[in-house]
């Protein structure tokens, strides 16, 4: 038994810091994906922030194996048991959550589902925004600032993941517009800065002239800007999340843009629309964020923490 | 005249040790060899310095590893080190600005972590698997739970010349490799100690009842193990010059990966750092190669899985030494 004891030990103190309780009300179940991506700390934040404007409280629910199918699908099947007022789910994966969300349909329980869209299932609403679209939008960016010619290389994410698949598609379909622009390859680099470092490290050998950097997320981006920094070479790097990290990279120039996912304004969207529900009034189907691209001329707006960050009002959001 | 006896027998008077070594150093030179044919980036000096420096990383998480397979013995927690040891050290040096201090504690935090795997193993009796498995997800919740999916980046440039400098025109990590391989080769060969801990891995009833201390040499060796992760964790600081909780997630199982490959045994007794180096060397080759080569993204776990089991597999075809 002593095993199992020290793994549960491990476990607890992990979901401990879970479970804090913020105000009274209606209570929201919120699921993320994992502990590590600074974006679905946004979205927490987005939710609590959203919950206390409202009296309500917010209770998360993360994988404490990052983007674990099994893990989050036992929570689930947890939570239906306890019997919060309404869920907020961003599913780990958008095809293998769909039983999940099946049972919370069978137990009443409403549910708001935000980030990726899950395959089926009844939904009160859907919040996100669109990868495909933010890839292609920060993609052009890139290119137009190299001028419309020179050599790309692009950093992929987790292959297989809904998200990289769509912005990769976004980031290819940019170069349409842009013929005098060479894709030189696209490597994997799985989300993270250590690999796409190396990566980065490895495509410099093959390539003595690269002009842009394709990163799917922010924590690729400074791995290739490190990359490029400690080879003394030059190129325009774009990352996606809007991370905080990336703002401050952009403000001194390093970085040149990041497309905004908006985690906290999903966060905040999906719990304000969970609670309007509850409380029987009015509620969109669905709100498709449109893509932002934070560089230089924008970046001020971002620099405010998002715990300070005041949530925007449904009915302010325009539809789609 | 044993050494006639040998050469009757149709053997290499060889030490089996150092015929395992050569062996995967021609592994390792084939597949240069054709790397080499199909791109003309890789044979050229500064991509074999970067694979160099690569290979630095997964060899000093490996090179600890190495001791504590030698005992049969398994470290799973090593990727979860690297990430706590390198966010508590980041935030040190951030509020400090001491390199000094920073790097005190990334190697007192790694070697704290492998102190109560230590512990878990030799005074609660634990199996190691699963002692640093449930380690493993201690110190990933620790880590997510301190830094809260936030980043801390921005090194003081002294600090980041262990990672991104250069001497002689040869990357400083690489200096730090051949260091410990030095020390590791010499300490498990030379020392009282190494032979020791050589001893408790290839049968520890036998090693206790001829008098060695098993529990303290089990002790130094996840000591040893999470102070090298300690380490890592510095380097890797230094070169992606940021901090975040997700840092060493897939560190773990290519350090296993690189020990096995360098010939070192999960069931104890026999193995040497310098076959991890080695091993760490292919691994890094292999992802270099697919680079280069721009091999598509869906295929390269494929490959490296392949190349993995192959490297294992010819080894258990290879004669063994006199040894066994």
């Amino acid at each position: 038994m002593r095993p199992v004891s020290i793994m549960t030990f491990g476990v607890a103190a992990f979901t401990m810091s879970l479970t804090a309780a913020y105000a009274d009300g209606e209570t929201i179940a919120v699921f993320t994906k994992n502990q590590t991506n600074p974006y679905f700390q946004a979205v927490r934040v987005g939710a609590e922030t959203a919950a206390k404007a409202l009296d309500a409280k917010v209770i998360q629910y993360i994988p404490t194996k990052p983007d674990s199918i099994p893990e989050q699908l036992s929570q689930v099947e947890d939570v239906i048991v306890k019997k919060p007022d309404a869920i907020v789910l961003v599913p780990v994966d958008y095809k293998a959550m769909v039983p999940a969300v099946e049972k919370i349909n069978k137990a009443n329980i409403p549910v708001v589902n935000i980030t990726d869209r899950v395959a089926s299932g009844e939904l009160v609403a859907y919040v996100g925004a669109d990868d495909y679209n933010l890839g292609l939008a920060t993609a052009r960016r890139l290119l137009k600032a190299m001028g419309g010619k020179g050599n790309v290389i692009i950093l992929e994410g987790v292959k297989g993941t809904l998200t990289n698949t769509d912005r990769v598609r976004g980031f290819n379909d940019a170069f349409k517009a842009f013929p005098n622009v060479k894709l030189l390859g696209a490597q994997p680099a799985n989300y993270q800065r250590l690999k796409a470092l190396q990566v980065m490290e490895n495509l410099m050998q093959a390539h003595p002239q690269i002009d842009g950097v394709l990163a799917a997320n922010d924590a690729m981006a400074v791995g290739a800007l490190e990359a490029l920094e400690g080879a003394r070479r030059k190129a325009l790097v774009v990352g996606i999340n809007g991370s905080k990290e990336a703002i401050e990279l952009i403000k001194s120039g390093k970085l040149l843009a990041s497309g905004d996912f908006n985690g906290f304004i999903q966060g905040c969207l999906g719990t304000e629309i969970a609670v309007r529900h509850l409380r029987k009034q009015e509620t969109p189907k669905e709100i498709i964020l449109k893509p932002v691209v934070i560089d230089k001329t924008n970046y001020q707006a971002y620099e405010t923490p998002i715990e300070q960050r005041q949530c925007p009002k449904v009915a302010d959001t325009a539809t789609h | 005249m044993s050494h006639a006896h040998t050469a009757a027998s149709g053997r290499l008077a060889l030490p089996p040790d150092i015929r395992q070594a050569a062996y995967r150093l021609l592994a390792a030179a084939l597949l240069c060899i054709a790397l080499a044919f199909f791109s003309d980036a890789f044979f050229t000096t500064s991509n074999l310095l970067n694979v160099l420096r690569q290979t630095a990383l997964l060899f000093l998480i490996a090179s600890g590893l190495t001791l504590v397979i030698l005992t049969a013995g398994l470290d799973l927690s090593v990727g979860a080190n690297v990430a706590l040891s390198a966010c508590l050290s980041a935030s040190v040096i951030k509020a400090t600005g001491s390199p000094a201090l920073g790097f005190l504690t990334g190697i007192g935090s790694g070697a704290a972590i492998g102190l109560a795997n230590g512990l878990l193993v030799t005074a609660l009796r634990i199996p190691s698997f699963i002692a640093t498995y449930g380690m493993l997800w201690i110190l990933s919740g620790l880590t997510y739970y301190y830094m809260a999916g936030e980043t801390i980046h921005g090194f003081p440039p002294s600090f980041r010349q262990l990672g991104s400098g250069y001497l002689l025109g040869i990357p400083m990590p690489v200096y730090v490799m051949v260091v410990f391989w030095s020390l590791g080769a010499w300490f498990l060969q030379r020392t009282v100690w190494g032979q020791q801990i050589y001893a408790v891995g290839a049968n520890p009833v036998a090693a206790r009842l001829s008098g060695i201390p098993v529990q303290r040499r089990l002790m130094l060796v996840y000591v040893v193990s999470g102070a090298m992760a300690g380490l890592a964790s510095l380097i890797i600081l230094a070169r992606i010059n940021s901090a975040q909780g997700d840092i060493g997630e897939t560190l773990t199982l290519p350090a296993i990966a690189a020990v096995l490959i360098g010939g070192t045994s999960l069931f104890g007794g026999s193995g040497t750092v310098g076959g991890t180096l080695i091993g760490a060397l292919i691994l890094t080759l292999v992802v270099n190669g697919m680079n280069l080569l721009q091999i598509n993204a869906s295929w390269q776990p494929l490959v490296t899985g392949v190349i993995v089991v192959l490297a294992v597999w010819i080894d258990t075809l290879t004669p063994r030494g006199a040894d066994q």
